[in-house]
């Protein structure tokens, strides 16, 4: 996967190549407007991670030239600014996603694969999801571990969908409020946890390896091996 | 609107009115006295040239004859006389009174006895011409007498009737012109009046709906260099500098967001890499504890922002439709594990789906934050009620509980900045938070305690987007 960074901030810039590097794209980086510019015209991108103050042109300008010579990658906005602006809303219903600043790298991994899930031709819709032997039933909305029902709220299996859906990766609270509740929301008391942790009770029964872990400051992953 | 141009119009034609009305009293007034001067001054003439007819004239069998022929010449020259109905002169008469106040000469229509007796009754001077009602006349007349040397008096009465004739005439065509005139002037001041005021309509107009998110807007003006005019301009001067001010602190607050986050998020980054490469608990814990400070201080300065800038009206609203029932049965859901956790109860108390204008991103923080609130200071085995209903187009939401509530001392200060119970461990913004999200959109918060225990806060939020300001305002001057 090739991925084109614009981000002016240094700092910024060179952790987010090395995490992304690391997360198996390939990364080539720009500080400015005009080189992004070039860069995405001459070489082929399959996404592009925009920062909206760039130093000499506004991120939302650049994307939109790109856009009319026919740069069609989808594009993961970052913006600093406290409000959201309205063309900003536009490229994320033509698509495009946003994430405002300072992010938690899970968040941003999760946004890229979404979007390029999104422009890739979109597969069979499964109806099973199966991790090591926990196995759901989307249609039925049953889940089961190594056979055995699980007795689970509606709105726990969503949250062990979810959790199912993104095995073997992690995921934070924000993540989960936005994709389970639906809410772009910073509570400051431990709600998420708490949904969790009563998850993890019905899922990790006495004697059966752990698959819910809690990565402390991070998030949340649902072992896969 | 239209009460303030026909109590303007009315009040000033009443002014006109009354004050052409007494222009044409002292008008007729004049006139009046005028024909009354000229009748009295021909009666006078002629009564004295008819004494001196009478002196003259030898009384014998002829005198009454030729007195009689002269005072109907005299008769014939009336002025201001119009054409009398009969072939009888009723309109003067001449009447010659002995000295034993007996009948002597009597010129005129009837036989005199009915003007004898007025005549008697009333006391007439010589020379000084006065008004004499004679019974079965509806006029009175104007009589002016003079004494002759053989002891009797002469009576000249000229009727009143043609004077009054004319004045009635005078008077009828003045009532008709005085109420063209008022008429017309009403017109033209309710004309012009709400000419104007239907400019500082569009004004008022223009102005409510010129509200937090609309600030670009400008209030129509005129070519005219009235007040009207003048007002239209001192109001977009004005909207310029509120503009520039809210533009001004948009730009603080976003270069100080941005200043802020960037560095922010270098250092949550930094953490983050570090936290991956440091897999042991030991090492891991400090990366932990600085990626929740952060966090923690990341939402504290947006808060903050927020609330700055509602502070100042400041706060930019995206609107959208919210169902505050679905939105509070997702968040119960959300907390409800939470709070069990804690052994409190959660209830709700509402009427089914409503609706609401708003910002859904800033409404589910509010309310995120009316449950954390709960959920930090709430103790062990408390129940908290949730109602939504609505009222009078506002959307109420009540939270209460029955614990300890609020600490007294900080009750009249709930909703200022930094302000917390001396048990609270927050930053003291939740709040804060709360009040500036709920005035942004319109409405209101309120707490208080309830009685003896528990909490309450309400919030009401309009149903529709709220214009600001009314239209009854501008009109009740």
């Amino acid at each position: 996967m090739r991925l084109l960074l614009v981000e002016d901030e240094i700092e910024i810039q060179s952790f987010l190549r090395s995490s992304l590097e690391e997360a198996g794209y390939q990364v080539e980086a720009a500080g400015d407007g005009k080189t992004a510019e070039q860069l995405a015209i001459d070489g082929q991108f399959d996404i592009l991670i925009v920062d909206l103050g760039l130093p000499d042109q506004d991120g939302i300008s650049l994307i939109l030239k790109l856009r009319r010579q026919g740069v069609s990658a989808p594009v993961l906005i970052l913006s600093a600014r406290r409000s959201v602006d309205d063309r900003v809303r536009g490229l994320e219903q033509g698509g495009d996603d946003y994430l405002t600043k300072p992010f938690a790298l899970a968040e941003l991994l999760a946004r890229l694969r979404n979007l390029l899930k999104r422009n890739s031709p979109a597969g069979a819709e499964t109806t099973r999801l199966r991790v090591l032997d926990l196995e759901l039933d989307l249609l039925r909305r049953e889940a089961t571990r190594s056979g055995q029902v699980l007795q689970l709220t509606p709105q726990e299996f969503v949250l062990l969908e979810y959790l199912c859906r993104n095995a073997g990766r992690v995921v934070t609270r924000s993540m989960i409020l936005d994709q389970v509740w639906g809410m772009r929301i910073q509570p400051d008391t431990n709600v998420v946890d708490v949904h969790i942790y009563r998850l993890r009770g019905k899922v990790d029964g006495k004697g059966q390896t752990p698959l819910i872990r809690t990565l402390r400051g991070v998030g949340y992953v649902l072992k896969d091996r | 609107m239209h009460s303030a141009a026909w109590r303007i119009s009315l009040w000033a034609t009443l002014a006109f009115a009354c004050g052409t009305m007494l222009v044409f009293v002292g008008l007729h007034r004049f006139v009046a006295d005028d024909i009354q001067r000229r009748s009295d001054a021909w009666l006078s003439g002629e009564v004295e040239v008819l004494g001196d007819v009478a002196e003259r004239t030898p009384k014998d069998a002829l005198y009454g004859r030729v007195v009689g022929e002269v005072a109907e010449l005299a008769g014939k020259e009336v002025p201001n006389r119009l054409a009398a109905e009969g072939n009888e002169n009723d309109s003067v008469f001449f009447l010659q009174m002995g000295s034993d106040s007996r009948l002597k000469l009597w010129v005129g229509a009837g036989n005199g006895a009915a003007n004898l007796k007025a005549i008697e009754a009333s006391r007439i001077l010589p020379d000084h011409p006065s008004d004499l009602h004679v019974q079965g006349f509806g006029v009175p007349f104007r009589v002016a007498s003079t004494r002759i040397d053989d002891g009797s008096s002469i009576y000249l009465g000229l009727s009143e009737r043609d004077e009054l004739r004319v004045l009635n005439n005078l008077r009828l065509r003045f009532v008709l012109l005085w109420l063209l005139l008022v008429l017309f002037g009403f017109g033209i001041v309710f004309y012009t009046t709400r000419r104007m005021l239907s400019h500082v309509r569009r004004i008022a107009d223009a102005a409510s709906t010129i509200g937090h998110t609309e600030l670009s807007a400008r209030v129509p003006t005129s070519d005219r260099n009235d007040e009207v005019g003048h007002l239209a301009l001192t109001l977009n001067r004005m909207l310029d500098r509120i503009e520039s001010t809210i533009h001004q602190l948009h730009t603080i607050t976003d270069s100080l967001a941005h200043d802020l986050r960037s560095p922010l998020t270098a250092i949550r980054g930094k953490l983050e890499v570090s936290l991956s490469a440091a897999m042991d608990g030991e090492q891991a814990e400090p990366i932990v504890s600085a990626i929740e400070e952060l966090d923690r201080l990341t939402d504290f300065l947006n808060k903050s922002l927020d609330v700055a800038e509602a502070k100042a009206d400041a706060l930019r609203l995206n609107r959208s439709e919210v169902d505050l029932d679905e939105l509070l049965r997702v968040m119960i859901d959300l907390y409800e594990p939470s709070m069990s956790e804690k052994g409190l109860e959660v209830k709700l108390r509402s009427g089914g789906p409503l609706r609401v204008s708003a910002d859904a991103a800033l409404v589910h923080r509010m309310i995120a934050n009316l449950f954390d609130n709960e959920l930090k200071h709430l103790p062990m085995g408390c129940a908290v009620t949730i109602s939504l209903d609505v009222k009078d187009d506002a959307a109420r939401l009540v939270m209460e509980d029955d614990g300890p509530g609020f600490d007294p001392e900080v009750i009249p200060h709930l909703f200022e900045r930094r302000v917390k119970g001396k048990a609270s461990n927050g930053h003291g913004l939740g709040l804060a938070f709360i009040d500036a999200v709920v005035r942004a959109h319109g409405g209101t918060a309120t707490a208080c305690n309830r009685g003896a225990h528990g909490a309450q806060i309400a919030v009401e939020l309009p149903v529709a987007a709220e214009r600001h300001g009314t239209l009854a305002g501008a009109a009740g001057a």
